[in-house]
């Protein structure tokens, strides 16, 4: 297996996908039988035009031997002057010998072209065949004995056609044979990009999965090769769903039951508070602790049941709003003091949104940026094509490149930062941003300190 | 700052919230009066008729929605229900159930007498209303008196759905936006929950409409709130 790995690679040094190596496998074994195919038809072929043309020239070799035999028995005329006389039929030439003597008709055929073989079987009786190269072109030798012994008559026939039939067999052949192979790959390419659809399904709901969605499940059909993959695929997701949903109601009711203790405590310190004045003046100190504590138990105890509570699968609730005068009201509200822009691009832009939660994003990085960002400096509604961009400056550092991706975690912490608290915030904004099917970034303001840009989409996906 | 003290009727099922919350509530100035399942509610609401009830969804003995059903069959109190979850379900069964508005807890009692006191206040006309009684059609709206008849016929509505019609009709037929209505009516700012007005505006069609499913006075304006039309 690793072996094969090895081989299995492009020229780069990458694993050659599963397609690409059904195709190349197709692709072989189609060369293979096409190759195999072609090499019959062409043997089968050449030799049956071979033996047609060897015995098409025998036959008249043999008519010439009888013409010239029977001239010299009967007319007993000159041996040269009856090859001469010989048809010629597309013969190339024609020799014999004749009494020990060598008599030809052309230059080209002279008995030193013909091969010693072929005139030591013709001398000795045998009719023979040989095919011999002249100048360069095939041609078929034929060797008849004479009656007389030792005496032979041998012709000389060209077989180009012959060979040009071939060689155009043989082009066509190899032709077939490439095409052959072509099509075997593609066909290879077809066929798995069919059988491996299946494949990028379960892939897309995986990638589904992985992205939060976990209520993703594959289509079992009937197939019965694909079905268990399905089916096992749709009982993980389904276990992995129940797991998560498990614990967000785990947190959810960790949320509930601190509530009631909660509520006992914050009143009980506002009952205190009220008689502040008849306190001594040791306990206001740690009343004051005591009391900002709690402040920050409260907002984390919310906090903590806001995100879990989405993620327990708190369905939104949409309804149209005009977004630019839903986040300055927001945005203004959360900052105590006028920050809104409405570009004039977004003025008349509605959208359908779960109001309490956008509210609760935007306000959740306004108080961000009044907290940890030395201030908001402003933000902007406009549009950008196909969404609204909504932008919250501050004054502050910044986020270094290093940890814009990490701030939206749960309880991350500013860097280098000791005061204020647990990180929920951030984190609230972007799921109740990624519930709408936007996104919320952090950037650095053209002016120095943070942007957090949410992008939400016109139309929901 | 109130000529009389307000009866609070405090129901809830945990001994220790309710006395810590009645300590607290004491201390904004209501008189409290405890109840400690729905029964107990009940009774209480029969012996002290309070001015305004504190109700948990979680009791004992019953859920705080059907308590609600029940004390609204006779009264227009104003409820404020406690409930568990800011989900669809709890809040929306809470409100269709009667109560006039809801609260989450941790509950701070600061904050919950600004609920209270809200729910409380009167209709305030503005000055330029010199009229006490407003028409739309066969509806007669008395601002002072706060009577509210169709032709001839008297309709019983909760204090809050008053305020909710009144507001509507002084606006003369022009849109509220449900923020509008949440901050006059209820005291919210712009972060109340707006299903608090889809909700009682739903009840107050049932009670004002021949026809509540095609509304023709109280109209929806899609995306940008409601208003009272003749």
């Amino acid at each position: 297996m690793r072996r094969r790995e090895a081989r299995l690679r492009t020229p780069s040094g990458r694993r050659l996908g599963l397609r690409d190596r059904v195709s190349i496998a197709f692709g072989l074994l189609a060369l293979a039988l096409s190759a195999l195919l072609s090499l019959i038809a062409w043997g089968v072929v050449s030799q049956y035009l071979v033996g047609e043309r060897q015995s098409a020239a025998l036959a008249q070799a043999d008519l010439h031997r009888s013409l010239l035999a029977t001239g010299i028995v009967q007319r007993k005329e000159s041996v040269a002057l009856l090859l001469n006389g010989l048809p010629t039929n597309g013969a190339t030439g024609a020799t014999a010998v004749v009494g020990g003597r060598w008599y030809a008709t052309s230059p080209r055929v002279q008995p030193a072209t013909l091969p010693n073989e072929l005139i030591a079987e013709a001398i000795a009786g045998e009719t023979a065949t040989q095919r011999i190269r002249l100048e360069g072109g095939l041609y078929l030798a034929v060797g008849i004995p004479l009656a007389q012994s030792d005496d032979a008559f041998f012709e000389v026939f060209p077989m180009d056609e012959t060979e040009e039939t071939l060689r155009t067999l043989s082009w066509v052949l190899s032709g077939t044979a490439a095409a052959t192979t072509v099509l075997g790959a593609a066909f290879g390419r077809v066929a798995s990009g069919i059988s491996l659809r299946p494949l990028n399904e379960l892939n897309a709901a995986a990638a589904a999965v992985a992205g939060g969605q976990l209520d993703a499940r594959l289509p079992t059909g009937d197939d019965p090769d694909l079905t268990p993959l399905a089916l096992s695929f749709n009982r993980t997701v389904g276990e992995l769903q129940h797991r998560v949903m498990a614990d967000a109601r785990f947190a959810v009711d960790v949320g509930h039951e601190l509530r009631t203790p909660l509520t006992t405590m914050l009143n009980s310190m506002q009952v205190i508070k009220n008689r502040e004045d008849r306190l001594p003046p040791e306990l206001r100190e740690p009343l004051e602790l005591l009391e900002s504590d709690l402040e920050r138990f409260r907002a984390l105890v919310v906090d903590l049941l806001e995100i879990s509570r989405h993620d327990a699968g708190e369905q939104l609730v949409l309804a149209p709003a005009a977004i630019g005068r839903l986040v300055r009201l927001a945005a203004d509200t959360a900052a105590g003091r006028p920050v809104t822009t409405i570009d004039e691009s977004a003025r008349h832009v509605t959208l359908s949104v779960d109001k309490r939660r956008l509210e609760r994003a935007i306000v959740n990085l306004v108080n961000n940026a009044e907290t940890h960002g030395g201030g908001c400096t402003g933000v902007t509604v406009r549009m950008e094509d196909h969404h609204v961009a909504i932008e919250v400056d501050d004054k502050g550092p910044g986020v270094p490149a290093e940890r814009r991706a990490l701030v939206f975690d749960r309880f991350a912490r500013g860097s280098g930062t000791t005061s204020g608290g647990v990180g929920l915030g951030l984190a609230i904004a972007r799921r109740h941003i990624a519930a709408h099917g936007g996104t919320v970034r952090a950037e650095e303001c053209p002016g120095g300190g943070a942007r957090f840009v949410i992008s939400l989409p016109l139309a929901r996906p | 700052m109130w000529g009389v003290t307000r009866q609070l009727l405090l129901v809830e099922d945990d001994s220790r919230v309710r006395r810590v919350l009645r300590m607290a509530l004491e201390d904004e100035g209501f008189h409290v009066t405890e109840a400690a399942d729905g029964s107990q509610c009940l009774s209480a609401m029969r012996e002290h008729s309070p001015d305004v009830v504190l109700l948990d969804v979680m009791l004992p003995d019953r859920d705080g929605f059907s308590v609600c059903r029940e004390i609204r069959k006779d009264s227009d109190v104003p409820v404020i229900m406690v409930t568990a979850r800011t989900d669809s379900h709890d809040v929306v069964a809470g409100l269709e159930a009667g109560a006039d508005d809801y609260v989450t807890k941790p509950l701070v009692s600061k904050e919950l007498a600004a609920r209270i006191r809200a729910l409380l206040r009167r209709a305030e006309p503005s000055l330029e209303q010199h009229r006490k009684r407003l028409g739309f059609g066969d509806l007669s709206i008395g601002l002072d008196d706060g009577v509210v008849l169709r032709g001839d016929e008297e309709l019983a509505l909760t204090r809050t759905e008053f305020r909710l019609l009144a507001e509507l009709a002084m606006a003369d037929g022009g849109i509220c936006s449900r923020e509008h209505l949440l901050d006059r009516v209820w005291g919210y700012g712009y972060f109340g929950d707006s299903r608090i007005v889809d909700v009682h505006i739903r009840r107050l069609r049932v009670k004002v409409e021949r026809d509540p499913a095609n509304p023709r006075h109280v109209v929806t304006a899609r995306g940008l709130g409601y208003r009272l039309v003749g």
